[in-house]
C-alpha cells in the first residue's frame, strides 16, 4: 500500500488545470497554482527563516511559505520552465484570455508581457522541431504562437478549432519536438513546426494531453475517457462518468515504464499501467482534483509525485520501493478480485446449464416448444445495407442502416456501437412486441466527413423465444457518407470551385470515387454530381483527360475534407490547388473591416473607462476623507455619486464586454478561413499559403490575403 | 515712420524670447483678423503650453487612490532586494537605519527632496487619508486629479471669454489629417487643457494617420495611457516606440512604468540598455541612482552619482545626494566639501547650512558651527525649518555638553513646530538626567500620542 509522504493544506483554492513547479532560483522547486481574483501563488517551503521581515510589511499573514502573485486578469493557463537558454533557472509563464506574460519569479521582473487577442486556453513550453531556442506555444482561439524569451513570436499557425490542450513530445522519433494540439473539433493533431504531420479524430473535445515516453502519449476527453496513444495508433481507452481533470505520466511502481495518473473530477487518482489500462494504484480525495505534477519537493534527490486538489490540499507520493513489487494497492483490493471471479464462475455456470438444457429440447420434441427456446435455423445470415435516404416530412435526410434476416426469424434488438456518431457511442434499437419483424432500419447522421466503422450487434431469434442469438458484424461507413448521387443535370452548378491538376489515371479517381461515397452502384466516369444531405447544397466532380480536377461546392471545408482524402488515397505529397470561394471571400472581406471597427471602439471604451476608474478612485478617497471628518452629509452626496458613476461603469463594461466577444469570434473566422484555405492544398504549398495569409493580416493587407487564398501563393504579379 | 514688424514674426520672436503671455495676446489679435490663420493659430497654443509645461518625466506623485486602490506590482510580497515596497532590507552594505535615519516609510533619507522620495506604503486608507494632514506631505488625492489639475484650472483662469480651444466642439479626426497642427493641439490639449481622454484619441487617430510609423504619436500614446493608469498599454507603446527610434525620453518614461509596477529590476535593466545606446547619458545615470537609492543599495546609489558628476559636474542632485552619504558614513569633513559645492552652484537655502552647520560641528570645526546655523534661521522659510535647526541646535548643545542650552534649544524647536517627536524624546532623556520624573511622564505622553498619529511602531 503506497502512502504520501507529505501532505499539505495551503488554504488557497487552486484552479483545475492550472498547476506547476517551477525552480525559480534554479535549486528549489516551487508549487505554483492559480487561483481566485486573478492571483497565482507560490508555495515556497524551503526558504524558511531566511526571510527578513522588514517592520512594517508582515508576509502573509498566517504561512508565510506562500506567496501570491497579482494577474490582475482570470487566469487560463500557467507553466513554468527554461525559457530563456542563458539562464539556469526557471521563469514562469502565465496566459490569460488577452495576454501572456512571462515573469522571472526570482528577480521580480517581466520577461515580456504580451497581448494575445486570440486569448491563451492552454500554454506549453519546451523546444520545438529545429527551433534553437525554447518556446512558450500558446494555444488560443483557432491559433497557435510560440514565443522566444525575446517576446518575439517565432512561431505561428493555424487550427481547425479552439486549442485546449498542447504537449510536446517526439512523435515521429526523429529526435526532435513534436507539438500534439488537442481541440474543440474532437481533433488531435501532430504539428512537426508549421507541418501537420497527423490527425487523429477523437470522439469529444481533447481536454488533456501528456507525453509518456518515446512516441507514446495519453489524452483525456471532455466526456471523461482517458486512453493512451502510440504515434497514430490508439492503445486503449477506459470511459468514466466523472471528468479527468489532469494527466500525467510518473513510474509509480519503480518499473521503468511510466504509467499514467489520472485525476478526476470527483477526486480520485489512479495509476493506470500504459499498454493495458490496468488500475494499479488509486487514492480519493475530498474534493476534485486540481492537478498533478512531479518534481523533487523535498530535495532528497527522488522526484515526487504531487497532487493537489481544488480546496488547496497537496499530497506528495514517492515511487514504490522494489520490495512492494508493484503491488500497490492494499489487501481488500485482492480480495475484490477473488469475488469478481466467483461472480465469473457463477455466470459461465448458469450459460452451461443453459446451453445443456437447450440441447436436451434439441433432442426432444421440437414442435412444441419451438417459441420458447432460441433455436434458429442453422444457415440464418444477417444482411446489412448501407443506403442514402433523401428523407420525408417527418424524417430528416440520412443515412440509412438496414439490417435484416435472411428468413422469418425476427430482430429483437439491434447495438450499435460506433465512434462520433451516436451520443454516448452507442445505439441500442429495441422494437416493441408487436413491431418486431426481420428487418429494421436505422437512421444514422455523421455530423463529420470521417470514416467510420459500425460494430453492430443483433439479437436474432424466433418470434416468440426468451433467448436469442447474438450475431456480430462489423460494416464501415464510407467517408463522405452524406451526399447523394444527383442525375438531374438541370440544377445550376454552384459558381466556388477548386481546381488542380494530378498526374494520374482516371480509373484511380473512380476507385477513390467508389471508396468513398455511399453509391448504390458503381460509377463509370469521373463526372458525377451530389446533393449534401446537410445542407442541401450542390457538389460536382469532374476530371478532364489531361488530369485536370475540378469541384465545385460552396462549402470550403468540404473541398478541403475532399482534397485531402483524395491526396492521401493517391499518395500526393505535394498539391497546388487555385480556389475560388466567392461568396465565402466577400464575408471574409466584411468580417476584416468589423475587426478593424472592433478595434477603434474598443481603444475609446478602455480610454473611457479608465478615465471612469480614475474618478470613482477620487470618490472614493473623497468620501471617506468626508467619513473622517464626520462630514456626513458631504460623505452621502461622494457615495450616491459614486453610486452613479459606478452604473454608467458597469454598463459601458457590458458594451465592451459585448464588442470584446464580437471582436473575438470575428478573429475566430479569420483564423478558420486560413485554416481552411491550408486545407485545401497539400504539403509544401499549404504551409506557405498559411504563413502568406498570416503575413497579410499582419500588414492589413486584405487583397493580398485573398489573392493568396485563391492562388495558393503570394505572387510576385502583386 | 517707423516701419511695423510683421505681427507673425514679432509674435514668433516673442515665443523665442520665451514671452509667452505677450506672444499668445499678439496671436489673439492676428486670429481676430484672419481666423483661419494656421501658423498663429498653431503658435499660439505652442504659447499657451508653454506657459503651463511641466516635464513629464519627473513630474509623477502617486496619489492617495492609486496607492491604495491599484494593484499594479505582480508579486506581493517579493524577495526583498527585488521591491520598492519593502524597504530597510539593505544590500550594498551602506549605513544601518539606526545610524543613518529614515523616512516614515523606512527609506533612508536622501540628500534631495523629489517626489516619491515619500513613497511606501500605508496600511489602510484611513491611515493614508490621515498621514499627509499630519505629516506636512500633501499627497493628492489622486495623480489624475493632484497636481495637474491644478495646473490646467490655473490656466483657463486667464482667458475671460472662455477657452481658446473648445475641446467638445472639435473635430479631432479633421485634425488628426495635419502632423504640423496635430502635435501643437495634442500638447495644448495635454497639458494646458489636461484633457487625456480627448488627447488619446487625438493620438490615436495620428499615429492610425503617419500608419504607425512615428514613434513620437507613440510616444504621447503612452504618455496618455500612463496617466490614465492603463500601465500595460503603456508599456506596449513606448516599447514600439524603443523599436522605431532609441531616444532618452522614451526609457526614461518606460522606466517609471516599470516603477510604478514595482520591478525595479527590470526598470534597472532598462536604464542600463539605454547607457548602451546613449553611453554616459546623465539622466539615465541618475534614474539608475535613484532606483538604487530607494532600494537602499547606498553603495550602488553613491557609484552612480559619482558617475553623473563626472559627466556633468554640477549636477545638484548628486553632489547633494553624495554629500549625505558621506556624512551618514562618518565623513564630516568630505561631506563639508561637497556642501560648499552646492554653495558654489548658488544654492542658498536653510536646508543646506543646516547640514553645513551639522557638518562643521562633527568635523570640529565649532566656530563655523553657530553661524551657519544662525544664517539657516534667518534663511527659514516656514516654523518647520526653523523648528529643526533648533533641534539640531539642540544637538550641538549636547555635544558640547551644554544641557541647559539643549534644553532652551529643543524647547524652541517645539515652540515652532508642536509635533516635533525627535525634540520630546530628547526632552523627556533631558528630564530624566535631571531626575524629574513627572516631566518625563509628561514629556513621553506627547511622544507616544505622536508616534500614534504616525502609527509607527
Amino acid at each position: 500500500m503506497l502512502v504520501p509522504v507529505f501532505t499539505l493544506k495551503l488554504n488557497h483554492r487552486i484552479n483545475p488545470r492550472m498547476v506547476t513547479v517551477g525552480k525559480y532560483d534554479g535549486v528549489h522547486p516551487c508549487l505554483t497554482a492559480a487561483t481566485q481574483a486573478g492571483k497565482v501563488f507560490i508555495h515556497n517551503p524551503h526558504s524558511r527563516g531566511v526571510r527578513l521581515s522588514s517592520h512594517r510589511l508582515n508576509p502573509s499573514s498566517q504561512d508565510t511559505d506562500v506567496s501570491l502573485l497579482n494577474i490582475n486578469q482570470a487566469v487560463s493557463c500557467l507553466t513554468a520552465g527554461v525559457l530563456n537558454p542563458q539562464h539556469n533557472y526557471d521563469s514562469l509563464i502565465v496566459g490569460t484570455q488577452t495576454n501572456l506574460l512571462a515573469y522571472d519569479v526570482h528577480n521580480n521582473a517581466d520577461i515580456f508581457y504580451r497581448e494575445v487577442s486570440d486569448g491563451a486556453n492552454a500554454v506549453v513550453l519546451g523546444k520545438l522541431g529545429d527551433i534553437s531556442t525554447p518556446l512558450a506555444i500558446i494555444g488560443g482561439n483557432c491559433a497557435l504562437q510560440g514565443f522566444n524569451y525575446e517576446g518575439n513570436d517565432i512561431f505561428w499557425t493555424v487550427t481547425g478549432d479552439n486549442v485546449r490542450s498542447l504537449v510536446l513530445c517526439d512523435f515521429n522519433g526523429d529526435g526532435k519536438n513534436e507539438l500534439l494540439v488537442g481541440s474543440e473539433d474532437f481533433d488531435i493533431r501532430v504539428f512537426k513546426e508549421d507541418e501537420i504531420l497527423a490527425e487523429m479524430t477523437e470522439t469529444e473535445t481533447v481536454t488533456a494531453l501528456c507525453h509518456m515516453h518515446g512516441s507514446r502519449f495519453g489524452y483525456a476527453l471532455a466526456n471523461g475517457t482517458v486512453g493512451v496513444y502510440d504515434r497514430t495508433a490508439r492503445y486503449w481507452r477506459i470511459k468514466s462518468k466523472n471528468h479527468a481533470v489532469s494527466i500525467h505520466a510518473f513510474d509509480l511502481n519503480s518499473d521503468g515504464v511510466c504509467e499514467l495518473i489520472t485525476g478526476w473530477s470527483n477526486g480520485k487518482i489512479d495509476a493506470r499501467s500504459d499498454r493495458t489500462g490496468e488500475v494499479i494504484f488509486k487514492d480519493n480525495f475530498a474534493s476534485s482534483v486540481a492537478g498533478i505534477v512531479e518534481g523533487d519537493y523535498r530535495m532528497d534527490g527522488q522526484s515526487q509525485l504531487i497532487c493537489t486538489s481544488v480546496e488547496g490540499e497537496v499530497r506528495g507520493y514517492l515511487p514504490a520501493s522494489k520490495e512492494m513489487r508493484g503491488n500497490l494497492l492494499d489487501a481488500s483490493v485482492e480480495q475484490d478480485l477473488l469475488r469478481e471471479l466467483s461472480q465469473k464462475k457463477q455466470n459461465l455456470l448458469l450459460e452451461l446449464k443453459n446451453y445443456d438444457e437447450n440441447a436436451k429440447v434439441g433432442t426432444g420434441s421440437l414442435s412444441e416448444t419451438d417459441g420458447q427456446t432460441g433455436i434458429i435455423p442453422a444457415n440464418t445470415q444477417l444482411q446489412t445495407a448501407l443506403s442514402v435516404c433523401l428523407g420525408s416530412e417527418t424524417q430528416s435526410p440520412n443515412v440509412e442502416l438496414s439490417i435484416s434476416t435472411c428468413n422469418d426469424t425476427i430482430i429483437r434488438a439491434v447495438l450499435i456501437f460506433a465512434e462520433g456518431i451516436f451520443e454516448g457511442e452507442s445505439h441500442v434499437v429495441h422494437p416493441s412486441v408487436q413491431n418486431l419483424s426481420g428487418c429494421i432500419r436505422v437512421p444514422i447522421i455523421p455530423p463529420k466527413d470521417i470514416p467510420v466503422d459500425l460494430h453492430i450487434k443483433a439479437f436474432i431469434g424466433g418470434k416468440n423465444s426468451t433467448q436469442f442469438h447474438v450475431f456480430e458484424l462489423t460494416r464501415q461507413l464510407p467517408r463522405f457518407s452524406m451526399y447523394a448521387l444527383c442525375t438531374d443535370k438541370s440544377l445550376s452548378v454552384p459558381k466556388s470551385k477548386v481546381t488542380f491538376l494530378i498526374n494520374e489515371r482516371v480509373q484511380r479517381v473512380i476507385m477513390w470515387l467508389n471508396q468513398n461515397f455511399l453509391l448504390t452502384e458503381d460509377i463509370g466516369s469521373p463526372d458525377v454530381s451530389f446533393t449534401s444531405l446537410r445542407g442541401g447544397g450542390m457538389l460536382c466532380i469532374k476530371m478532364k483527360p489531361n488530369g485536370e480536377i475540378t469541384i465545385n461546392t460552396d462549402d470550403m471545408d468540404l473541398a478541403g475534407d475532399l482534397i485531402q482524402s483524395l491526396a492521401s488515397f493517391l499518395g500526393i505529397d505535394e498539391l497546388q490547388v487555385e480556389a475560388d470561394f466567392p461568396v465565402y471571400f466577400e464575408e471574409i472581406r466584411r468580417i476584416l473591416i468589423k475587426v478593424d471597427e472592433y478595434h477603434s471602439v474598443h481603444q475609446k471604451l478602455t480610454a473611457q473607462m479608465a478615465d471612469h476608474s480614475n474618478l470613482i478612485r477620487n470618490m472614493l478617497v473623497q468620501a471617506e476623507d468626508a467619513r473622517l471628518m464626520a462630514d456626513m452629509k458631504v460623505m452621502k452626496k461622494r457615495y450616491s455619486e459614486l453610486y452613479d458613476l459606478n452604473k454608467d461603469l458597469i454598463n459601458g463594461y457590458r458594451i465592451r464586454a459585448n464588442n470584446h466577444t464580437e471582436l473575438l469570434n470575428c478573429l475566430r473566422a479569420v483564423n478558420q478561413a486560413i485554416q481552411r484555405a491550408g486545407r485545401l492544398r497539400v504539403g509544401k504549398p499549404k504551409n506557405q499559403v498559411i504563413t502568406a495569409c498570416r503575413d497579410a493580416i499582419k500588414n492589413n493587407n486584405a487583397n493580398a490575403l485573398f489573392k493568396i487564398m485563391r492562388a495558393g501563393t503570394a505572387s510576385s504579379s502583386l | 515712420m517707423v516701419l511695423d514688424m510683421d505681427p507673425l514674426f514679432l509674435a514668433w520672436s516673442y515665443f523665442r524670447r520665451r514671452k509667452f503671455q505677450t506672444c499668445s495676446e499678439l496671436c489673439s489679435e492676428i486670429l481676430e483678423k484672419s481666423p483661419y490663420d494656421q501658423a498663429a493659430w498653431s503658435l499660439k497654443t505652442r504659447a499657451l503650453t508653454e506657459i503651463v509645461y511641466v516635464d513629464e518625466v519627473d513630474v509623477d506623485q502617486e496619489g492617495i487612490a492609486e496607492m491604495m486602490l491599484d494593484d499594479h506590482a505582480i508579486a506581493q510580497v517579493a524577495r526583498p532586494g527585488t521591491s520598492l515596497k519593502l524597504p530597510g532590507t539593505s544590500q550594498g552594505g551602506g549605513p544601518s537605519p539606526a545610524v543613518r535615519p529614515v523616512t516614515h516609510a523606512g527609506r533612508p533619507i536622501t540628500g534631495f527632496v523629489r517626489p516619491s522620495t515619500q513613497s511606501g506604503r500605508p496600511g489602510t486608507m484611513e491611515q493614508a487619508i490621515k498621514t499627509p494632514r499630519t505629516a506636512h506631505t500633501a499627497r493628492p488625492v489622486s495623480s489624475a486629479s493632484g497636481r495637474y489639475v491644478r495646473l490646467g484650472t490655473a490656466s483657463m483662469l486667464t482667458s475671460p471669454d472662455g477657452p481658446f480651444i473648445n475641446l467638445s466642439r472639435l473635430n479631432l479626426a479633421k485634425y488628426a489629417q495635419k502632423p504640423n497642427l496635430s502635435k501643437a493641439l495634442f500638447e495644448y490639449i495635454f497639458h494646458h487643457e489636461n484633457d487625456v481622454k480627448n488627447a488619446l484619441e487625438l493620438a490615436a487617430l495620428s499615429t492610425e494617420h503617419a500608419q504607425f510609423k512615428d514613434w513620437w504619436w507613440k510616444v504621447q500614446l503612452g504618455k496618455c495611457y500612463y496617466r490614465l493608469g492603463l500601465l500595460r498599454e503603456a508599456e506596449k507603446q513606448f516599447k514600439s516606440a524603443l523599436k522605431q527610434q532609441d531616444m532618452v525620453d522614451t526609457f526614461l518614461f518606460l522606466t517609471k512604468v516599470y516603477i510604478r509596477l514595482d520591478q525595479p529590476l527590470a526598470a534597472l535593466n532598462l536604464l542600463k540598455q539605454g547607457l548602451d545606446v546613449f553611453p554616459r547619458e546623465v539622466t539615465l545615470l541618475t534614474g539608475i541612482a535613484r532606483i538604487y537609492e530607494e532600494m537602499n543599495n547606498i553603495t550602488s546609489a553613491t557609484e552612480y552619482y559619482k558617475e553623473v558628476l563626472k559627466q556633468d559636474n554640477t549636477h545638484v542632485e548628486a553632489i547633494a545626494c553624495i554629500g549625505s552619504n558621506h556624512f551618514y558614513t562618518d565623513q564630516p569633513e568630505i561631506a563639508l566639501r561637497f556642501y560648499r559645492r552646492l554653495l558654489q552652484m548658488g544654492v542658498y537655502n536653510c536646508q543646506l547650512y543646516n547640514n553645513l552647520g551639522l557638518c562643521c560641528f562633527y568635523a570640529q570645526q565649532y566656530d563655523m558651527t553657530l553661524s551657519s546655523f544662525e544664517r539657516a534661521l534667518s534663511l527659514a522659510a516656514n516654523d518647520e525649518e526653523v523648528a529643526d535647526v533648533w533641534y539640531n541646535l539642540g544637538h550641538v548643545a549636547i555635544g558640547i555638553g551644554d544641557s541647559n542650552l539643549a534644553y532652551q534649544c529643543f524647547k524652541l524647536a517645539l515652540a515652532n513646530n508642536n509635533d516635533h517627536a525627535e525634540a520630546y524624546n530628547n526632552l523627556a532623556v533631558l528630564e530624566l538626567r535631571k531626575g524629574r520624573i513627572e516631566q518625563v511622564r509628561f514629556f513621553s505622553g506627547y511622544l507616544y500620542g505622536i508616534l500614534c498619529m504616525f502609527r509607527l511602531n
